[in-house]
């Protein structure tokens, strides 16, 4: 099913300097940050079905992903160790690595030989979900960052050529691991922000 | 790997009692039930009975690193498990794991932690009674459990959804809800005579697949004291009387529809010919002769006078008049109106019922000749009413039937014709055809018409002013006063042929000498309609107007109307205009009747 994300004012009654809480702000994003985890996941298993039976993508598993280079917390240990500060930075490197391949993401796979319209639109969405959570992040560091905020975290990506080749299996191969790389990530946000949330507004007791 | 395959389907074969087929060892599931720790479980099939006993190991591979290594634990899930716990877990890396013995692989499979995560069923199940209902029957209960211990859901490392199930204790189908996020339900409507049973499962909220179910719970509400074992059974919903009433009613309906339908499919079938017809004129009225009632219906509807004051509907009379072939032999407007011949006394002279539309300008002009017999006879009346009288000559005219039918086919005679030549002029005035003011004693009115059978070519208008709701016409009160007064002046009643449908050319001529030397009449007499009925002419009350000066009275205070001239002009058979100047005398030509008036005539009558 499809969860929509409704967009709520951000100042009701046209309030002029209003301000949303901690706790407003984390909830959007965590919702914001679930609704593209849905999507992600909807679309790889989408393209799964339709393109990668019998092609043995699954079995070459290499999955390198280009945000691979950030160190990000791995098991729950690891999350609960690192400061929240630099969570949030981490978070923000990882969307901000996405916001190209998402761009091209949206525009090369209508390339793709019949691709199904709920693919494309997906695409589409999550780009646009995406920037959205870029900007509520950057809203809750500037609140919480007691420092400068670091821009420094981020990775380029240069898959752009493979999801141009030629060669549909390997431009099809090179979709795959895309989309395996999103849900990954997506999933990662989804459950840093989570952590972050029940830590800060709710003192570990969601 | 092929030569041994082959041996042991041969060694299968020659094996009747176990199994038929040989079974790999194989990687039945991962699963990582709180994304920290995860296990993976293997079949060892039937192999391991078949040739020397091999030791089966499993091997994992993270995907950044070279070596495969081995189980660390294949203890802690139990008997062909591998348990990797949280210092091996790394979420959200991609593992490959392989089950082999020393030289074979026999499966493998790679995921990432994140991917096969299903969580442990919830605990703690109870439940809680809400409220009965009235009588008893049914409860609400709320039912409430504990996410899995194992799940860290207070940290928000794990998000839960929550799907339940119930069903009665003897039914084998279970009901599900919705997978919900709280770890709280209502169930609603639950039989207290019944016993149920509740079980829960959860799975991370993006997944798809749910982990176990948990321990069944029993709900009772006997136990708690509020059991009604003697309840009475609900009452189910009587479909069978349903269904077996709505469809003898739908039988009913539709059987009726049909029988009360027949004699309108005939109508729906076999459409009459389309006429125009005017609002609140139903022409079976008129074929029954019930005229009383059209004249009713004619008088009462105010667009019935407002249609008598449109110029452009006399003009499209007129016009369509003009056009009709037949009437280019006739002589004289009022030879057509009151033409003797029957074919065209249908009261439209020379107007055929075709479709033309010109039918139905026909208008009993009757009442212009036979007030007193004659209600308002509306102008633009139901041509299909006068198509429908012309054919039944006794119908004509101006409907007013009550008393004599047998006056009728007199009127009819006299029946003017529908078309009313008004060319305009500048009294351009709508006409009324019909001027019924007469409330005389009908059967007078009627032997007195009779009496006027004989046609003349005389033309006789007068203008009405306004219609009574009684249908009467109430002609310009000017002209009526005028005319009183040229009868009081020296019209004698008597000699008017009744109360004045026509005016007899005698008439005529002794009440304008009369009136001409009257002057200045005071009193502007109210006379009762039995005198006006139609002034024939303007032209009449005109000169009697402009010998006797100004009247008392004006024209006509209710309304902006002038009064009818003469008429000047005949164009026959166009029409004719109207002046507003003194009449010519009259002429030798004049008809002796008392039907109408022609405007030559009148024009040559009048100074």
């Amino acid at each position: 099913t499809k969860e929509g994300v409704t967009s709520l004012p951000i100042c009701p009654n046209g309030s002029v300097n209003c301000q949303l809480s901690l706790e407003e702000l984390f909830d959007r994003a965590v919702k914001l940050s679930h609704y593209i985890h849905f999507l992600s996941s909807e679309m790889f298993n989408e393209f799964d079905e339709r393109y990668a039976q019998g092609r043995g993508f699954i079995a070459k598993a290499v999955n390198s992903c280009h945000t691979a280079s950030l160190t990000t917390p791995e098991d729950k240990e690891q999350a609960q160790q690192i400061h929240h500060e630099d969570l949030l930075n981490l978070i923000l490197g990882v969307l901000r690595s996405w916001n190209d391949p998402l761009i091209h993401l949206a525009s090369e796979v209508q390339r793709i030989k019949e691709a199904p319209e709920t693919i494309l639109w997906k695409a589409v969405e999550i780009e646009e979900q995406n920037k959205r959570l870029l900007e509520g992040m950057e809203k809750i560091v500037g609140r919480v960052h007691s420092g400068e905020v670091e821009n420094d975290i981020y990775t380029p990506w240069d898959g752009l050529p493979s999801l141009q080749l030629a060669d549909e299996d390997s431009r099809l191969f090179a979709f795959y691991n895309l989309l395996h790389c999103l849900r990954r990530d997506s999933h990662k946000i989804d459950n840093y922000l989570k952590v972050l949330k029940c830590r800060l507004i709710h003192d570990n007791n969601c | 790997h092929l030569l041994f395959t082959l041996a042991l389907i041969c060694a299968n074969d020659s094996l009747s009692a176990s199994d038929d087929l040989l079974q790999w060892p194989q990687i039945s599931k991962c699963r990582s039930p709180e994304m920290e720790t995860f296990s993976c479980y293997w079949t060892a099939g039937n192999f391991y009975n078949l040739t020397a006993p091999r030791i089966i190991q499993l091997l994992y591979k993270k995907s950044n690193e070279e070596d495969w290594k081995e189980c660390p634990d294949y203890i802690t899930s139990g008997q062909n498990s591998c348990y990797f716990n949280a210092s091996y877990t790394s979420v959200w890396t991609p593992y490959c794991v392989q089950l082999a013995s020393k030289n074979e692989v026999y499966d493998k499979k790679c995921f990432s932690v994140d991917e096969i995560v299903l969580p442990d069923p919830p605990v703690h199940l109870n439940w809680t009674l809400l409220n009965t209902s009235q009588t008893g029957i049914h409860g609400d209960i709320q039912v409430r459990w504990d996410p899995p211990p194992t799940a860290d859901v207070r940290k928000g490392w794990i998000t839960l959804e929550y799907e339940l199930q119930y069903k009665e204790v003897n039914e084998t189908k279970w009901k599900e809800l919705k997978p919900r996020l709280s770890t709280m339900v209502p169930l609603y409507s639950l039989k207290t005579a019944r016993d149920y049973e509740i079980r829960i499962r959860s799975r991370q909220r993006t997944s798809e697949k749910f982990g176990e179910f948990s321990e069944i719970l029993y709900v009772s509400f006997s136990q708690i004291g509020i059991g009604c074992d003697h309840c009475t059974e609900e009452v189910e919903f009587p479909w069978f009387l349903v269904v077996v009433f709505g469809v003898c009613g739908l039988a009913v309906t539709v059987i009726s529809i049909m029988l009360s339908k027949q004699p309108r499919l005939k109508m729906l079938i076999f459409p009459p010919v389309p006429v125009p017809k005017i609002k609140g004129i139903d022409p079976d009225l008129l074929k029954k002769g019930k005229l009383d009632e059209v004249n009713s219906i004619l008088a009462c509807h105010d667009n019935y006078k407002t249609q008598l004051y449109n110029d452009d509907l006399w003009v499209e009379f007129i016009e369509l008049d003009a056009e009709d072939p037949d009437e280019k032999n006739r002589a004289s407007d009022t030879d057509r109106l009151l033409s003797e011949d029957h074919l065209k006394s249908h009261g439209c002279l020379g107007v055929k019922d075709d479709d033309s539309g010109r039918a139905s300008c026909c208008e009993p002009d009757i009442p212009e000749t036979d007030f007193s017999a004659s209600d308002t006879c509306d102008a633009t009346s139901d041509s299909d009413q006068f198509k429908k009288a012309t054919e039944k000559e006794e119908d004509l005219l101006c409907l007013d039937r009550q008393d004599n039918d047998e006056s009728l086919p007199s009127l009819a005679n006299t029946d003017p014709q529908c078309q009313h030549r008004n060319t305009q002029s500048e009294s351009s005035h709508p006409w009324a055809p019909f001027a019924d003011s007469i409330e005389s004693p009908r059967p007078l009115v009627h032997t007195q018409i009779s009496n006027q059978n004989s046609l003349t070519s005389t033309d006789f208008y007068a203008q009405v002013s306004d219609i009574t709701p009684a249908g009467r016409v109430v002609l310009s009160p000017g002209q009526k006063s005028k005319l009183g007064r040229a009868q009081r002046e020296g019209c004698i009643e008597q000699n008017f042929t009744m109360d004045n449908t026509y005016f007899c050319e005698a008439d005529v001529k002794k009440c304008i000498a009369v009136t001409s030397h009257e002057e200045n009449e005071p009193h502007v007499q109210e006379q009762s309609y039995n005198e006006d009925g139609y002034f024939t002419t303007e032209s009449l009350t005109t000169t009697v107007a402009n010998f006797g000066g100004s009247t008392a009275e004006p024209p006509s205070s209710e309304m902006p109307v002038a009064d009818y001239t003469s008429i000047h002009i005949v164009h026959s058979p166009q029409g004719l205009v109207l002046n507003a100047t003194a009449l010519p005398v009259p002429d030798k030509e004049f008809n002796v009747s008392c039907g109408y008036v022609s405007t030559d005539q009148l024009n040559k009558i009048m100074p």
